[in-house]
């Protein structure tokens, strides 16, 4: 057994900041991840991160854009903290070292986002993610902590109400080991492999997320899903609405730039929900160009001109020349709008603080709730960075006090019994093709328009998909890099997340922010103002609900 | 968009050390677009044929630096080599794992001594607290500041130069291509106030140990060009300490030579670069040289229109106190 007062699970820009903190306050801190920390996906990030530096700007401006872009279920004082704390850390994160891009007199270069008041969003060229990713990755590495690279969590121990620490296999031995730990912080990112056209990468598939669930953590808003407006066709890789953001036009097969029609002040800058109901509208009304993957509209990038395309927009040019065998400088690009973002996960405060004592959760794994029902471009770097750092260091306070955590072999062996089990079967469920059927069964039926049927239809066969995976079978029977365990470790996660978007979306007859239900178009504040509150039963997600917190900003029609 | 495909044939690299006795190389023939990057194709092997191909993958856009692997002999990343280009040129597509790092199974390779190098060459800022940076506020930057990084900020760390370098092969000390190219984004990033030590350390190091190839640059995805930041390097360190390694000794006297005749004077460049110890040590092969090519020995004549030549180096000295 390994002991450690902090462990913190997940290596991306959240759990590395949230090392960070607590090494800061002198506790001895375990960073586990499947990923080398620089594989994390946050480095995948392109736009930016939104702060208020401009002299026109302002934090007020800030939470302002980030409460309407929430649709009002943003908790007010959550957003109010996140939008003060912008500058400092995006201050401090240069001063770690990120390399960003920079205007003529040397400042940090900002650009403008969908659904921000003003150019707001700092930027390192289209790889922002991954310069902030490199940036703490150095700093971090002149701290002592333990990392435990690729590794899986299997499972979290808890025991009356409080956290122990964690069970994890080494990829590299198969070696299951307990990593004690006095308090635990979540940061293992989105579940966005739930859905099949997804922007997100094959490991983002809500390890910790699940964990949480499973020992009795509450999961809020789960049926708020981003679909971002523009990925790729057939690989559902992101293009950036950096690209939008340097003057990007989109058009139907028509010729027609039909954002005009949909949001006439912004056009292609109007908030995700809004641009991607707007291509699938197209779409559906027969104006989408017809294809084998599917129909889909044109991102034109070509009237920008080729030098600003190709020194501004680097990465996407390498995308499109690279993926899609289609040259952004000449051609347009042929996209539609593709799973991107999780705006629920492991409720939280704006401390990181779970439900369950020594248990915290940041980045995109948690929801505090900043970004509501809809999250702005721009905004969930910075939250990775700021949520990371307090979950850090109230993870660091509860341990510096917390009596010493208890595992005993019966977790080991609890936690280890299930996975024996699928390695001995000689007869089972293929893990890839119960994730093939879930990922179309959400894509088809919990997509981005939503109806009572539809959402009946996909929560049973979800259902029928979970009670199958109850035979799941591993053939890989070596030790060594088991990634046909992995897989099925994954799966299973995942199939009880998708369980907990399909009822949430099924409970909430309203349409706000990414839900848009076709049945109840409308917002309906009297009924619907609350965070909706997963927890698991024998019989599948039991829903509560809690109120949004209000400070100043009254709720009104979200209008671009 | 019409589609046609195409039957590709793999050949992977199999190989599971507890309980191979050897690897071997296992067939597989998929129909599939030429677009179809090996990463893609490579998954559909694993989710319809043999769940116990191993390999490691994450973001398949080319930014997460997993899935490096050799294809037809080349180290790149799966997730943006396309079959189609592959088949042209091969008519079949062998996967490989990357060299250099041992492989723990298939394609998967343990990456410690690529990481053990990228950790030697202190990969973070060094700070002295006697200039702390701006309170509350960034560091200026100048847009040409910023370009003095070149395209080091782009590494994803897939180690594809790592697999590609012959140094690497033969000098297990030598940091490598991408150890030296984040070397040299701390060498210039104007935050860094340990750029003086950095040099001073970095021609013991193995900077010399470049066999300047360029196979790194070839294989780098994200156009980091390390071979070109490693020549910059070198220039760096010469400049701030002089030639202290038989590679820089040798540079210099290279430099020398042309500059004083127009041509190279093999016997004193073996002297410039290694000493009178390095030119005893070498003597047999310099009197097998000598029996076939007496005239080594002699110094050599100027060439005619050596004026050019000073020219051209006067031309050189007068940018290089300009940069």
């Amino acid at each position: 057994m390994e002991r450690h007062e902090v462990v913190v699970v997940g290596a991306g820009l959240a759990g590395q900041r949230a090392a960070l903190a607590a090494v800061q306050a002198g506790r001895d801190v375990a960073l586990v991840s499947k990923l080398h920390p620089l594989r994390s996906h946050s480095g995948a990030a392109q736009g930016g991160i939104n702060a208020a530096l401009g002299k026109e700007d302002s934090v007020e401006t800030h939470i302002y854009d980030t409460v309407k872009g929430s649709d009002y279920l943003g908790d007010q004082d959550a957003i109010e903290f996140f939008c003060q704390e912008a500058g400092p850390t995006v201050v401090e994160m240069e001063h770690f070292g990120t390399i960003f891009s920079r205007g003529e007199d040397g400042s940090l270069a900002r650009r403008a986002f969908g659904g921000a008041g003003f150019p707001r969003t700092i930027y390192a060229a289209d790889r922002t993610g991954l310069a902030l990713l490199q940036g703490l990755w150095e700093r971090l590495g002149t701290e002592r902590f333990t990392l435990y690279e690729e590794w899986d969590l299997t499972e979290l121990v808890v025991r009356d109400g409080r956290v122990h620490g964690i069970v994890a296999f080494d990829r590299k031995s198969g070696a299951f080991e307990e990593i004690a730990g006095k308090s635990v912080v979540l940061a293992t990112g989105p579940f966005g492999r739930v859905y099949g056209r997804t922007t997100n990468a094959h490991s983002c598939t809500g390890d910790g997320v699940a964990a949480a669930y499973d020992v009795g953590a509450f999961l809020k808003d789960m049926e708020f899903v981003q679909f971002h407006p523009t990925a790729l066709l057939e690989s559902g890789i992101l293009i950036t609405e950096g690209a939008r953001g340097e003057g990007g036009i989109l058009k139907n097969r028509t010729g027609e730039r039909f954002m005009s029609r949909y949001a006439p002040h912004v056009l292609e800058l109007a908030s995700r929900d809004v641009v991607s109901r707007a291509i699938v509208t197209e779409v559906a009304e027969g104006r989408g160009f017809p294809g084998p993957y599917g129909s889909y509209v044109h991102l034109e990038l070509m009237h920008l001109g080729k030098e600003k395309v190709e020194s501004r927009l680097q990465e996407i040019v390498d995308f499109c020349r690279n993926f899609a065998g289609i040259d952004p400088v000449t051609e347009p690009i042929p996209v539609y709008p593709g799973q991107h973002y999780m705006m629920g996960g492991i409720g939280t405060n704006k401390r990181g603080e779970t439900n369950i004592r020594g248990l915290y959760a940041a980045g995109e794994a948690a929801c505090v709730s900043i970004h509501g029902a809809n999250r702005l471009g721009g905004n969930s770097l910075l939250e990775t960075l700021v949520f990371g750092k307090q979950a850090g260091i109230a993870a660091a306070e509860y341990a510096a006090t917390a009596p010493a955590p208890e595992m005993h072999a019966a977790d080991l062996d609890a936690a280890v019994a299930p996975l024996r089990a699928w390695s001995s079967r000689t007869d089972g469920e293929d893990p890839s093709a119960l994730r093939t059927e879930m990922q179309a069964t959400m894509e088809q039926y919990v997509g981005i328009y939503r109806n009572e049927a539809d959402l009946l239809e996909g929560l049973k066969r979800i259902r029928a998909i979970k009670a199958r995976f109850d035979r799941v079978r591993v053939v890989d029977q070596s030790k060594v890099y088991n990634v046909n365990l992995t897989d099925a470790l994954e799966v299973g996660h995942m199939l009880e997340l998708a369980e907990t978007i399909v009822v949430g979306a099924y409970a909430r007859t309203e349409s706000r922010g990414a839900h848009a239900r076709t049945d109840y178009p409308k917002r309906d504040d009297a009924r619907w103002m609350r965070h909706t509150l997963a927890q698991k039963t024998p019989q599948g997600p039991s829903l509560s609900y809690a109120p949004v917190t209000y400070t100043r900003w009254e709720p009104k029609e979200r209008v671009y | 968009m019409a589609e046609e495909t195409v039957s590709a044939k793999f050949e992977v690299y199999r190989y599971d050390p507890a309980t191979d006795a050897a690897p071997r190389y296992q067939e597989y023939t998929l129909d599939l677009a030429p677009h179809t990057p090996v990463l893609t194709a490579l998954l559909r092997i694993r989710a319809e044929v043999d769940p116990t191909l191993t390999l490691r993958y994450s973001c398949r856009s080319a930014i997460c630096g997993s899935c490096a692997m050799r294809v037809n002999s080349k180290s790149r990343l799966a997730c943006e080599t396309q079959v189609g280009p592959e088949l042209a040129r091969n008519g079949r597509i062998v996967v490989e794992p990357m060299r250099n790092q041992p492989v723990l199974r298939d394609l998967v390779v343990d990456q410690e001594p690529f990481w053990r190098q990228y950790d030697a060459i202190d990969p973070h800022l060094i700070l002295d607290p006697r200039h702390p940076m701006p309170e509350g506020k960034e560091t200026a930057m100048t847009p040409a500041q910023v370009e003095r990084f070149h395209e080091t900020p782009r590494c994803i760390a897939c180690a594809a130069c790592f697999s590609a370098c012959p140094a690497v092969e033969a000098d297990v000390g030598f940091p490598g291509p991408m150890a030296l190219a984040k070397l040299y984004r701390f060498v210039v990033d104007p935050r860094d106030t340990a750029t003086q030590d950095r040099l001073l350390r970095i021609q013991p190091a193995g900077l010399w140990t470049c066999l300047r190839c360029h196979l790194c640059t070839e294989a780098c995805p994200k156009d980091v060009r390390p071979s070109e930041r490693i020549r910059d390097l070198k220039e760096m360190a010469i400049r701030a300490q002089g030639a202290t390694e038989n590679g820089s000794r040798h540079a210099v006297g290279f430099k020398e030579n042309i500059r004083e005749r127009g041509l190279l004077q093999e016997s004193k460049l073996v002297r410039q670069t290694s000493g009178v110890a390095g030119l005893v040590s070498q003597l047999g092969q310099g009197v097998r040289i000598y029996r076939k090519k007496p005239e080594v020995l002699k110094s050599p004549h100027r060439i005619e229109g050596l004026d050019e030549v000073e020219k051209i180096y006067a031309a050189l000295d007068r940018e290089e106190d300009t940069s």
